[in-house]
C-alpha cells in the first residue's frame, strides 16, 4: 500500500485575501500541488456590463486594494482607447507619480511587513520591532511615503475617486509636490540600506529551476512600469491586442480558473520580471543596486522577487524626484474629453505583482464586455511549479523540518493578491 | 497589564479587496499601539500563527460568498463577544451585491466560469454578515476611515459605549466648504449617503459614488428627482446609488424612487 502524506496550509498568512495551499505527497514524492483560494467569486467582469466608463471605474478598483490604483490605471488605459481620450503630457507624469507611489507602498509592505519576518524568524513585522526596531520604523516611514503620494493623487489612501476619464479631479500643488520630492531625497538611504540587508540574507535553492518571465514594454529606452508591448523571455515581443494568444487560459482538474500559461508552460511576472527583463534600462541608484544584487539564481529562484522589489524602491525613488522636476517645469493639465462613444481598448499596467491586463468593448457609451487578468492569476502556475521542485528537493534530502515554511515563503515571495480573484477559483470537475 | 487581561481582539476577512484590514495595516501612526494595547489574537493578513480561541471583538471585512464562509461566520459569532462588520462588503454585501435578489446570479456565474462546474465550496449571492449572524456595530466605508475605526476599536477596547454617526457625506462637504458638485448640474450622491469619509470625493471635485451605503434619513425621492432633472436618465441614477448599497438599498428606493 502506498504511504500517503497531505500538508495543508491554511489560512496562508501574511498575504492578501484568503487563501491556502495543499501539498500530497505519496511514497515520499509529491504528487499534488495545489495553491488554493479560498475567496468567494465576485464576478467584476459581469458588473460592470451596462454601465458608463466612469462607473468602471468607481468599481474595478474594488477589486484589490493594495493595487487599487493600478487597477484604476490599466482601466483607464483601455477605456480611453476605447472612447478615443488621448490625455496630456502633464496627466501623463501625474499617472506616473502616482504608480510610484503605489510600488513604493505595495513593495515596502510586501518586502518588510509580510516577506523578512520570514527570513529574520519572527511572526509578523512588530515583533521583529524589538531587535529591527530602527528598520520597522523606518519601514513604516517609506510605506506611510507610498500612502502620502496614493492619497494626493488618488484622492483618499484606498481607492480614492480623482483619477477620471481624461486627467485627475483635483491636483496638487507645487509645494505639496516639492514636499515630495524632499521626503523621496530622505527616504532613498534607507532604501538603498534595504539592498544591502537583503544582499546579505541566505536565500534556500531547493526550489530552483528554469521559468519564463512576462512584462510590459516600457516606451523609450526607460524603465518603466507601462507599457502597449507585452515582452516574455525568449525574445518575443507582442502588441498587448493579442493578449489572448499570448496568455493561455488553462483548464484543468482540480482548478477551473483564468490560469494563464505562456507557451504551455507557467511563468513569472512581477518585479523580478521587471528586473530580469528591463533592467539593463536602470539608471543611477537604482542600476548600482542591480549591479549588486542580480546574478544567474535570480532566473531560477522565485524569492530573488523580494529583492527586484527593493531595486523597484530605489528605482521609484528616483522616479519620484525626476517626475516632480517634470512636473514642475510642465504646463497645466487639461481634462481630455473622449472622441466616440463606442470602441474596444486593451489598458495594461505592471501593477506591483506583476502584468495587469483590462480589456473593454464599449458601445453607445456602455461597456458591453470586460475581461480582466490579473497578476495572481498568471503566476499561480508558476507558484505551484516552485513548490513541487522544492518539495521534491526537500524530500530527496529528508530535509522535512518547517516543510510548510519552505512552501509558504515561495508563496509569499509573488506577494500573491488573492483578493485578485475577480475570476480565480479552485473548483473541482463533476 | 499583562498580556492575559489584555482585550482580545480577532480581525477576519472574508470575501473582499482586503481594504479594511489593509487600512488597519496602513495606519503607521497607530498599528504599533494597536498591538501594544489589545492582545491581537488572530490577523491573518498581518501575522502567522493565529490563536482562535473567544474573543472580546471579533472584526469581520468582507461579504459571504461561499457556503463555507456561513459556517465560520457562525463559528465567530460563537466565539466572540461584540462582533463589528467592518467595511461595505460586511455592512452591505459591497459592490458585488450590487445586483443580489434579482435572479441573475447563476448566469453570471455561468457566464464567467463557464458551465458544468463543481467549485470547492458552493458560492453564494454576495450578501453582508447581517443576513446570517447578529452584528453588534457597524463600521461603512470602502474602505472605512481610521478616524471612524480607531474611534471605535478604542471605545471597544476599554469598554465604552460607541457613538452613533448619523450624518450624511453631504454635511461633511459643507463643513469643507467645497462648492456643491448639484450647482453645476453634476452627478453626486452625497446627500443619500453616511457621512465618515470627510466627503474625500466632493473634496475632489469629483461626485461621491456611494461608497459608505444609505444614509437611513436620505430623501431619495427628491434627490432622484433632482438628478433626473439634470438630464441624467432615471436609470443611470438607479444604478449608481444601487452600487454600494447592496440589497438593502432596495428598501430606501423603492420607498422614495417612485
Ligand atoms: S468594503 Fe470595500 S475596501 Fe472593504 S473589502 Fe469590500 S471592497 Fe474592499
Ligand atoms: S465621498 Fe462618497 S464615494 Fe467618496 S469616499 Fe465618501 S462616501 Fe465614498
Amino acid at each position: 500500500m502506498p504511504s500517503k502524506k497531505k500538508i495543508t496550509i491554511e489560512p496562508l498568512a501574511r498575504v492578501e485575501g484568503h487563501g491556502g495551499i495543499k501539498v500530497e505527497i505519496t511514497d515520499n514524492k509529491i504528487s499534488n500541488v495545489e495553491v488554493r483560494i479560498l475567496e468567494g467569486p465576485r464576478l467584476f467582469e459581469e458588473l460592470v456590463v451596462g454601465k458608463t466608463p466612469q462607473e468602471d471605474l468607481n468599481i474595478v478598483p474594488r477589486i484589490c486594494a493594495i493595487c487599487n490604483l493600478s487597477h484604476k490605471y490599466a482601466a483607464l488605459r483601455g477605456l480611453e482607447k476605447a472612447v478615443g481620450v488621448s490625455v496630456d503630457s502633464t496627466t501623463k507624469l501625474f499617472r506616473e507619480l502616482m504608480h510610484h507611489g503605489e510600488m513604493i507602498e505595495s513593495h515596502s509592505l510586501h518586502i518588510y511587513f509580510l516577506a523578512l519576518p520570514d527570513f529574520l524568524g519572527y511572526d509578523n513585522a512588530v515583533a521583529m520591532a524589538d531587535k529591527y526596531g530602527d528598520t520597522v520604523t523606518k519601514a513604516l516611514q517609506l510605506k506611510k511615503f507610498g500612502n502620502k503620494i496614493m492619497r494626493m493623487m488618488g484622492g483618499r489612501m484606498i481607492h480614492g475617486e480623482n483619477p477620471i476619464i481624461g486627467g485627475f479631479g483635483k491636483l496638487p500643488t507645487k509645494e505639496a509636490l516639492t514636499e515630495i520630492k524632499g521626503e523621496a531625497l530622505e527616504l532613498l538611504e534607507f532604501a538603498i540600506a534595504t539592498i544591502n540587508l537583503l544582499g546579505g540574507l541566505e536565500i534556500p535553492d531547493h526550489m530552483e529551476r528554469e521559468t519564463q518571465f512576462l512584462c510590459c514594454k516600457p516606451p523609450g529606452e526607460e524603465y518603466g512600469y507601462y507599457g502597449d508591448i507585452l515582452i516574455t523571455s525568449d525574445g518575443e515581443e507582442h502588441p498587448v491586442e493579442n493578449y489572448k494568444n499570448v496568455i493561455k487560459e488553462r483548464v484543468v482538474s482540480h482548478s477551473f480558473a483564468k490560469r494563464g500559461q505562456y507557451n504551455g508552460k507557467p511563468f513569472t511576472v512581477g518585479a523580478l520580471a521587471r528586473v530580469l527583463l528591463n533592467g539593463k534600462r536602470l539608471k543611477g541608484k537604482a542600476k548600482e543596486a542591480y549591479d549588486q544584487l542580480v546574478t544567474d539564481r535570480w532566473y531560477r529562484n522565485p524569492l530573488f522577487n523580494n529583492h527586484a522589489q527593493a531595486i523597484e524602491q530605489v528605482y521609484s525613488l528616483e522616479g519620484i524626484i525626476e517626475t516632480v522636476n517634470q512636473l514642475l517645469a510642465s504646463e497645466d493639465a487639461e481634462i481630455a474629453q473622449p472622441t466616440q462613444e463606442s470602441g474596444i481598448g486593451t489598458g495594461v499596467v505592471e501593477a506591483p505583482r506583476g502584468t495587469l491586463i483590462h480589456h473593454y468593448e464599449v458601445k453607445d457609451g456602455k461597456i458591453t464586455a470586460a475581461d480582466f487578468i490579473t497578476p495572481t492569476a498568471m503566476f499561480l502556475d508558476d507558484i505551484e511549479a516552485f513548490i513541487r521542485t522544492g518539495g521534491e528537493q526537500l524530500l530527496a534530502k529528508n530535509q522535512l523540518d518547517n516543510i510548510e515554511l519552505q512552501f509558504e515563503m515561495i508563496a509569499r515571495a509573488y506577494d500573491p493578491c488573492i483578493s485578485c480573484s475577480a475570476h480565480i477559483v479552485e473548483v473541482v470537475f463533476k | 497589564m499583562t498580556a492575559t487581561d489584555k482585550p482580545k481582539i480577532g480581525i477576519y476577512g472574508f470575501t473582499g479587496c482586503a481594504g479594511d484590514q489593509l487600512l488597519i495595516i496602513h495606519t503607521e501612526d497607530e498599528i504599533l499601539n494597536l498591538f501594544g494595547a489589545a492582545n491581537i489574537q488572530s490577523f491573518v493578513m498581518a501575522s502567522s500563527n493565529p490563536i482562535e480561541e473567544n474573543l472580546d471583538v471579533a472584526f469581520i471585512e468582507g461579504s459571504i460568498s461561499t457556503k463555507e464562509e456561513i459556517e465560520h461566520l457562525h463559528e465567530l459569532r460563537k466565539r466572540a463577544k461584540i462582533l463589528v462588520a467592518m467595511g461595505n462588503c460586511a455592512v452591505n454585501g459591497g459592490p458585488q451585491a450590487m445586483y443580489t435578489g434579482d435572479g441573475g446570479y447563476e448566469k453570471r456565474l455561468k457566464k464567467v466560469y463557464g458551465e458544468g462546474v463543481k467549485f470547492m465550496t458552493d458560492p453564494l449571492e454576495a450578501k453582508p454578515i447581517d443576513a446570517y449572524v447578529d452584528v453588534d456595530y457597524y463600521l461603512p466605508g470602502c474602505p472605512i476611515s481610521q478616524p471612524q475605526t480607531f474611534a471605535l476599536i478604542s471605545r471597544l477596547i476599554h469598554g465604552a459605549i460607541p457613538e452613533p454617526y448619523p450624518h450624511p457625506v453631504c454635511h461633511e462637504c459643507k463643513l469643507n466648504e467645497n462648492r456643491c458638485l448639484l450647482l453645476d448640474e453634476t452627478f453626486c450622491i452625497g446627500p443619500l449617503t453616511l457621512g465618515g469619509c470627510g466627503s474625500a470625493c466632493p473634496n475632489h471635485d469629483v461626485s461621491c459614488v456611494g461608497c459608505w451605503g444609505p444614509n437611513e434619513d436620505g430623501n431619495f425621492g427628491q434627490h432622484i428627482k433632482l438628478l433626473e432633472s439634470f438630464g441624467i436618465p432615471k436609470e443611470e441614477i438607479m444604478r449608481r446609488i444601487r452600487g454600494f448599497g447592496g440589497s438593502k438599498i432596495i428598501k430606501f428606493i423603492e420607498d422614495g424612487g417612485k
